[in-house]
């Protein structure tokens, strides 16, 4: 090569006989690397390290002194690359980074529990941070109060409940828009059935958007029970849900003949579709009764238009659509019980029950 | 639509053979009604079965379905018999008092078809002729 002959005669002399070795160093490099851009990387710092040394080099030997610069690079890459691979694992750093806006809701929600724990009532409050802050016992509690372990355990599940309507009406910044809201929401985190049916809580969230919201926190919380479902109502499909949810609670009973639950399901079939059709959606609650008797109570509600004339409603072959005007007298002549609440403008509840078979 | 298929609409002879395979809410029951009037009209149909045997429930709505489908596919020039509703469904039924007014019913697939061969009679040779190219 005529190239090498000039190395070491100038500056411009050594770069050209380099530059000469361009093809030959990518092919070394290129065969051992399959990654374009690392092989780039490495040719260029094979040329680097060549160029440096192209003045002490023989003259003649500068080729030879490329191929074995550029397989030593190679093999260096590959040992650089051996340790980074066993030495990953180190580098992942499992804790998960703070939120930019972590501090922030920490903030809100120290601010909704101190506004929540502001509207109890003083007795309410202080037996509260009592139990839960200082971890008194319900017993040396009752002692300072003059009172009974459990009827401090009372006032304290009380007391969450209440707090935890506040908490989530201080967390949302908003006011229930009617003074029934607190009653409801307050029964509904409770956990309280008897007094949930007292305030009609059921038909409340469906008539208040604000509590239908609210109350989705203190319902999840609620304990799964097995003895009560609750169908959502909003269109055709939700009829045969409803029906089929229906057959299935009762049908666990173990009480009802195949028949019995066929008119169950039917005379659900028959409210449900009532609510489909005039109300758009509603709730269908099919629960389970120990009381009087064994039975399964219906309860089929909706905040649609009401019936202005129940006792014609309620009569055979009295239709307002194009159906057979089965639908309430139909499903009244199916269940033992039958009750029909409705008042114009405001909805619809229809409670209906069916009571096992006396064994 | 995705899934299984809810009903089927086979033509047997002279007769189409609808059944519902599963539980059909309101907009699904009036679909098929229009899918099975509409067959009625292009497969020539002199007869039709619908099989409700998988059906647990015959509301008023269903009923009133079924007796429509009825009507229509008389006015079509073909007669309809409904065959296995179960006995539960029945007595529900009576219970309800839904009135099924004209409907032919049959026991079973079986019945029902020879219900379909007395009410139109053998002339099977002049359908088929007919129908042949379907």
């Amino acid at each position: 090569m005529e190239a090498t002959g000039c190395v070491g005669r100038s500056a411009a002399g050594a770069s050209d006989a380099v530059a000469a070795l361009i093809p030959m160093v990518r092919r070394i490099v290129g065969a051992r690397v399959a990654d374009v851009t690392t092989a780039e990387d490495l040719v260029q710092e094979t040329l680097a390290r060549v160029l440096a040394a192209s003045g002490r080099v023989e003259p003649g030997m500068l080729e030879p002194y490329a191929i074995a610069t550029a397989r030593n690079v190679v093999a260096t890459a590959w040992r650089e690359e051996d340790r980074q691979r066993r030495n990953r694992h180190r580098v992942v750093d499992l804790t998960a980074p703070d939120l930019p806006e972590g501090g922030l809701l920490a903030e809100e929600e120290r601010s909704a529990v101190a506004a929540a724990l502001a509207r109890l009532s003083e007795r309410d409050r202080e037996a509260l941070v009592a139990h839960e802050v200082s971890g008194r016992d319900t017993r040396s509690l009752a002692t300072d109060l003059g009172s009974t372990a459990g009827a401090v355990a009372a006032q304290l599940h009380r007391a969450r409940a209440r707090l935890r309507v506040e908490y989530l009406l201080a967390r949302d910044r908003t006011e229930p828009p009617t003074d029934r809201c607190r009653p409801v929401l307050f029964a509904l985190s409770s956990g309280d059935r008897r007094r949930q049916r007292e305030v009609d809580a059921g038909r409340h969230l469906l008539e208040c958007d604000v509590c239908a919201a609210l109350s989705q926190p203190l319902l999840e919380r609620a304990p799964q029970r097995d003895d009560e479902v609750r169908i959502p109502i909003d269109g055709d499909a939700d009829v045969v849900a409803a029906r089929q949810a229906a057959r299935e609670l009762a049908g666990r009973l173990g009480c009802f003949s195949p028949t019995d639950l066929t008119l169950i399901a039917t005379a659900v079939s028959e409210v449900t579709r009532n609510i489909v059709k005039f109300a758009g959606s509603g709730e269908v609650v099919v629960e389970v009764l120990e009381q009087p008797r064994r039975g399964v109570q219906v309860t089929a509600r909706d905040a649609g238009p009401g019936i202005p004339d129940v006792e014609r409603a309620l009569q055979d072959g009295y239709s307002t659509y194009a159906g057979l005007g089965l639908g309430l007298p139909g499903a009244r002549r199916l269940m033992d019980e039958f009750a029909i609440a409705s008042e114009v403008g405001r909805g619809t509840t229809v409670t209906m029950t069916r009571w096992c078979a006396d064994r | 639509m995705t899934g299984p298929r809810l009903v089927s609409i086979l033509r047997q002879g002279p007769y189409l053979i609808a059944s519902i395979h599963t539980a059909l809410d309101d907009s699904q029951m009036t679909a098929f009604q229009h899918d099975l009037v509409d067959r009625i009209g292009r497969d020539r149909a002199r007869g039709v079965v619908i099989d409700v045997a998988a059906l647990d429930v015959l509301d008023s709505f269903a009923t009133r379905t079924l007796r429509t489908i009825g009507e229509v596919a008389r006015l079509r020039g073909a007669v309809t018999v409904v065959v296995g509703i179960q006995p539960e469904v029945a007595f529900t039924m009576v219970a309800l008092g839904m009135d099924t007014g004209s409907l032919h019913t049959a026991l079973d697939l079986e019945e029902g078809l020879a219900l379909l061969d007395r009410a139109v009679g053998p002339r099977r040779p002049v359908t088929a002729l007919r129908g042949g190219a379907a």
